[in-house]
């Protein structure tokens, strides 16, 4: 036994004593409390999912039918086709009806996107490592025969790939055809259709999809009918509104008449009258306002399950402030008696279940690297500040956080946002809820999100009432109308072209980057730090080249009626929500920079050790990078012992903030180009592993083609300070004079050990009010002991339902690729004694 | 003693030979600990065996070693010849010639090598623990001074703690107990809470086993018991196998405390995370084989809470300690791969 053994393996979190004690064949103390929703969980939960074809098999056959037509009204026609024709069910057991896809977990294809990679896809999915999907023959016939072929030549991803000129195109893909990526600047619009997104549910909840279309057709019917742009611009888009409206109104019928069907032939008198129940509902709702807290949940989830019909929204819709938008219903049904907290819970947790099924699919095996073991960022928001920015918890964001203590279950994304009058009942739970170990939730920074989008143009309330979306973003429903997914730059990479002359190992003699010299010749460090920068500058170029055209060509390829229909920019100014400019919008893009950690700590080693100290050479240092570090183990012990970022160490947090601050600049000055905000994030979904496996040797002692740093966390085991020392780094290396500057992810890894207890819980809580403080936007934190990890890669079998958090989202540990699981595995887990 | 040395300044220095940020169970909140070398007693559980000579010592880790047949950074940097220079596998340290320079350490790329003890000046120690002031501020936290004993270097101990003071930073004291009364009263003086150790009534089997004699130690509680009524006082007792692990001995220990109502008390359980030390000092861990049995353990804190429950005091009063202050006295040379400090410890106080 290690030490460590000793030290901390006697203390568990509550998620490793559930695995244990499941293990040990005991019943989940929660069951029974919770009995229905581990019910349906037990169908599904450790199973492979499988691709459903019916939403792009519908979607290419209206395609078919209406070429040259204005694109928003063909996609709410094929939304209508897909509304008339898909297989609705009602699963057993559920309260809430709808599911779009078979049964068990699915995915569904959007060929409009990314079809170009179907054919290759239905043969290779099944096989993946991380995240695989299963097809069946009759499927993947379908998908060859009746849904590939049409989109060749048409999809999103070969018009991008076509477009980009060659000096971008290189540092994006590996090939002409662009089905594989070069992980250097990445471009991740071709494989969502839109940036993650948040809708207005509350519009629903009190409006209903009627009373929207009734507005569309009345202003339809008011158009001037001698304008030609009305013809042309308004019609469409209106008619798309009425259109879209009805097809979710149908759909939902059709769901109320298979409740009576089922109701029907049920023999057991309790279901019958559930089922009877699930009826009435679907007949009343999307299409009118909500009464009761059972229709708005059915309200909004018809609705999230159609705008995942609708697009794909990378990753996957997410869910707004729930504890906000549901709280008047569930207010009035408690205070008329006629719901208890129980069911409440049951309710909701009839929803996470169903969300549970539905699984993104990244077809293309980029998409599958971004975002390994079935990524999922349906965020559900809670806590906050009202648009009057007063504290906006109520007894529904509790019952969140105690759902997610009792039901083990990955799903939804849940976020907490933090500010500083959040009350204490609130930081202890949540901070309960971190130490139950899998991950949630998720914690956003109110005091640092707010004034900065009030700077990019919000007015307060707007800014106040923002929601958490996607991995760590933040969305204003109604004034946020930017929908494009941004570059990933992977600036490891270009540390090694500067330390190659432009070239990297991986990619041979040539040189794809700027023509920075041999730094054997530099002579001091200031031309290293030139020669970097020139690498890094040129990828800035390139990642705003990229999406400089992606911003022009995505208005092309996409449309979302509905989503449009519940914006309110969109509605007035009828323009698609894809429309690169929407009058008085807020265009709310980014660039993301992957191997923070690695490029400081690999440049304050360069600084120190080679031209402060001159205790090595830059040939031998070159060299040793050449052969990664063959026979020179004590030449990387040195470099390692460097300072580091993430140990609030000035000198490596003096080169971070630089390193930032010359990406603020450029985005400073060039983003207006583009007619975006297009600010800089760290946050790498699992990039981090992809693109380290292009990467050779780095000067901080990392191996070649391992990981890289995560987000703005730091490199592995290189935090030997602590975790208060990981928050200042954090705050030192950020540039406050900004604007430019968006979410940083933030992984702390925890040992059970020290956040146990009363104590424990009120240091936790302690910890995060300085979070709050220090202004930084996000963290997250794995409270796990490294031998449950040990153990879960030995024995996957027995550990299936171990939750890890990855990269803001959790995940299924065992669902994940080896590199990823020792990734996790590598991080460094603080404990204290 | 030898002359203190200062600072141009004027700022006291001393030996401090690890500083410890996020500890979280030395105290309220999230505290600094902040390890000075030099220890009173002598005893043979000890879990810092590097924090009891006053003098920096070099550590010598042979598995973190890369041997000299792979690594020569250390090849020709002693000049007092003290470095012994195998022709392969790690190099050997003549403790009678080294006089603790830390050039080799220095120049060790695997950190096989450290030094355990610099000098550091009381501003130049508050100067990073202040660093964390926005953890203090939220959770009550602040300075731990620990040691060794961290009052047997008493006018830098003191020189941190009124700096702390001047930057208004809690600090608390770890202390064996076996140091002159003014000095523990002034250090009362400026902290907010003392952890005060009390390892057994048996004056004989003290000393023994402690190489210290404990009345002094009694008293010296007892003292600041009453001259110090509002101040935190908690006695921790470490459960020794062998030396203390029975009734009889921690009942002593709770009827010595009857009479001091406002000392809390707290037992620790026995370890042997500091063996490894031992080796690297090239010394022998004579309880190497020694363990506490968990039941054992569990008995003696379930007769202290009975004990001090009758005796009329609040159970609250009894807390089962984690291992207290348990650092690693040199993180990097004993982390892990992924794994950062924290695994090791020092322990404060005992």
């Amino acid at each position: 036994m290690t030490p460590h053994d000793i030290a901390d393996i006697q203390t568990l979190s509550s998620q490793e004593q559930r695995v244990l004690n499941r293990i040990s064949g005991q019943t989940d103390r929660f069951r029974d409390s919770h009995a229905r929703a581990f019910t349906i969980l037990d169908g599904f939960e450790g199973t492979r999912p499988t691709i459903d074809v019916e939403r792009a098999l519908y979607f290419t056959q209206s395609f078919r039918q209406t070429e040259g037509q204005p694109l928003v009204l063909r996609w709410a026609k094929a939304l209508h086709h897909i509304a008339e024709n898909i297989t609705v069910s009602i699963d057993d057991n559920q309260l809430l009806a709808g599911r779009i896809g078979k049964p068990g977990r699915y995915g569904i294809l959007y060929p409009e996107l990314d079809g170009d990679f179907l054919g290759q896809a239905v043969r290779e999915m099944p096989h993946r490592i991380g995240a695989p999907f299963g097809i069946s023959e009759q499927d993947a016939r379908i998908v060859e025969a009746e849904i590939a072929p049409y989109w060749k030549g048409r999809t999103y991803h070969e018009a991008l790939n076509m477009a980009l000129p060659p000096d971008i195109h290189k540092f994006t893909y590996d090939a002409p055809e662009g089905l594989v990526s070069r992980f250097i600047v990445n471009e991740t619009s071709s494989f969502r259709s839109s940036i993650q997104w948040v809708h207005d549910y509350e519009k629903v909840l009190k409006r209903g999809f009627g009373d929207i279309q009734r507005e569309a057709q009345a202003r339809l019917d008011a158009l001037d009918p001698l304008s030609p742009r009305d013809e042309v611009e308004k019609k469409p888009f209106l008619e798309a509104v009425v259109l879209v409206s009805g097809a979710i109104i149908l759909w939902a019928h059709r769901h109320a008449a298979l409740a009576r069907k089922l109701a029907r032939n049920e023999s057991d008198p309790r279901r019958r009258q559930e089922l009877d129940d699930i009826a009435g509902i679907c007949e009343r709702v999307p299409e009118h306002p909500a009464r009761t807290f059972h229709e708005a949940v059915q309200s909004q989830w018809f609705t999230q399950m159609f705008s995942r019909l609708e697009q794909k929204t990378g990753t996957i819709i997410s869910n707004g402030r729930m504890d906000q938008y549901f709280y008047p219903y569930y207010r009035a049904d408690i205070d008329a008696g006629g719901i208890t907290d129980e069911r409440v819970l049951e309710l909701i947790e009839c929803m996470w279940v169903g969300m549970a099924q539905f699984v993104d699919l990244y077809i293309s095996p980029t998409g599958g690297a971004f975002n390994e073991g079935y990524a999922h960022w349906e965020a559900v928001t809670i806590g906050g500040q009202t648009r009057e920015g007063r504290d906006a918890t109520n007894e529904l964001t509790y019952l969140f956080l105690k759902s997610k203590q009792e039901f083990p279950l990955h799903y939804p994304d849940l976020a907490a946002r933090i500010h500083s009058r959040s009350p204490e009942r609130f930081l202890r739970e949540v901070a309960e809820t971190i130490k139950e170990g899998s991950g949630f939730p998720k914690l956003i920074n109110d005091e640092e999100v707010v004034p900065l989008y009030v700077s990019k143009g919000a007015s307060f309330g707007e800014a106040y009432d923002y929601a958490v979306s996607g991995c760590a973003e933040a969305r204003m429903p109604n004034r946020d109308t930017y929908t494009s997914g941004g570059a990933y730059i992977n600036f490891a990479a270009a540390l090694e072209m500067a330390l190659f002359d432009g070239r990297m190992l991986k990619f041979g003699e040539r040189r794809l980057g700027a023509a920075t010299g041999d730094p054997r010749s530099f002579r001091s460090w200031e031309e290293m730090w030139n020669a970097y920068l020139t690498q890094q500058l040129l990828f800035c170029k390139t990642a705003f080249t990229q999406q400089y055209i992606v911003c022009g060509l995505r208005a092309r390829h996409f449309a979302q009626p509905m989503g449009s229909a519940l914006h309110d920019l969109c509605m007035e100014h009828c323009l698609d929500l894809h429309t690169p400019q929407i009058p008085g919008g807020i265009n709310l893009g980014y660039f993301e920079c992957i191997g923070f950690g690695t490029v400081v700590d690999s440049l304050a080693a360069i600084r120190k050790l080679v031209f402060e100290e001159q205790r090595v050479s830059m040939a031998e240092l070159i060299e040793a990078l050449r052969t990664d570090f063959a026979g020179q183990a004590p030449l990387r012990l040195l470099l390692r012992s460097a300072p580091c970022y993430g140990n609030n160490d000035p000198y490596a947090d003096e080169i971070a903030r630089e390193i930032d601050r010359a990406f603020l600049e450029y985005s400073r000055k060039y983003s207006r180009e583009l007619g975006i905000h297009n600010d800089i994030r760290y946050v790498p979904f699992t990039s981090h592993v992809p693109f380290g496996k292009v990467v050779s040797a780095t000067p901080n002692g990392r191996h070649a083609f391992t990981p890289l740093a995560d987000g703005s966390s730091a490199s592995h085991g290189a935090d030997v300070n602590g975790p208060t020392a990981i928050l200042l780094s954090n705050y030192a290396t950020k540039n406050y004079g900004y604007r430019e500057r968006a979410a940083r992810l933030l992984n702390i890894k925890l040992t059970p050990k020290c956040v146990e207890g009363e104590a424990g819980t009120r240091k936790l809580a302690n910890f995060i009010r300085t979070f709050c403080d220090l202004k930084l936007w996000h963290v997250q934190f794995n409270v796990v002991n490294r031998d449950t990890l040990l153990a879960a890669q030995r024995e996957p079998d027995k550990y299936r339902n171990l939750i890890v958090r990855i990269a803001g989202y959790s995940a299924y540990f065992v669902d994940l690729s080896p590199d990823l699981q020792n990734d996790l595995i590598a991080r460094t887990a603080h404990g204290s004694l | 003693m030898t002359a203190l040395a200062r600072r141009k300044d004027g700022s006291p220095t001393g030996i401090v030979f690890n500083v410890q940020r996020y500890s979280l169970h030395d105290g309220e909140g999230i505290r600094t600990l902040v390890f000075l070398k030099g220890c009173t007693l002598r005893c043979r559980w000890c879990g810092n065996p590097e924090s009891q000579r006053r003098k920096p010592e070099i550590a010598r880790n042979v598995r973190r070693c890369l041997g000299i047949e792979t690594c020569s950074y250390c090849t020709g940097v002693c000049t007092e010849g003290a470095l012994r220079l195998p022709a392969a596998g790690a190099p050997a340290i003549d403790r009678n010639n080294c006089t603790a320079c830390g050039a080799c350490a220095a120049k060790c790329p695997a950190l096989a090598l450290h030094l355990y003890g610099t000098r550091r000046s009381a501003s130049e120690v508050l100067d990073e623990v202040e660093t964390d002031w926005p953890f203090y501020v939220r959770s009550g936290g602040g300075m731990t001074l620990s040691g060794g004993e961290p009052l047997a270097q008493e006018e830098f101990a003191l020189a941190l703690l009124r700096e702390a003071k001047r930057r208004h930073i809690d600090a608390a004291v770890e202390t064996c107990g076996l140091v002159p009364w003014e000095t523990l009263a002034a250090a009362a003086e400026l902290s907010g809470a003392i952890y005060f150790d009390i390892k057994a009534i048996d004056a004989d089997r003290h000393i023994a086993w402690t190489g210290g004699n404990n009345r002094a130690i009694l008293s010296n509680l007892e003292r600041l018991a009453d001259a110090f009524p509002r101040l935190a006082v908690t006695v921790r007792t470490p459960v020794i196998p062998g030396f203390n692990d029975d009734e009889a001995e921690i009942g002593a220990i709770l009827s010595f405390l009857a009479r001091l109502p406002s000392v809390s008390f707290e037992l620790l359980p026995y370890h042997r995370l500091g063996s490894e030390k031992y080796r690297f000092l090239d010394r022998r861990d004579e309880m190497s084989d020694q363990a506490l049995p968990t039941e054992r353990f569990d008995a003696l804190a379930a007769f202290a809470a009975e004990r001090r429950r009758l005796t009329g005091r609040s159970s609250l009063n009894v807390h089962i300690a984690e291992k207290s202050s348990e650092i690693p006295a040199a993180p990097a040379l004993l982390a892990e791969p992924g794994v950062a400090a924290g695994y090791i410890g020092a322990l404060g106080g005992c």
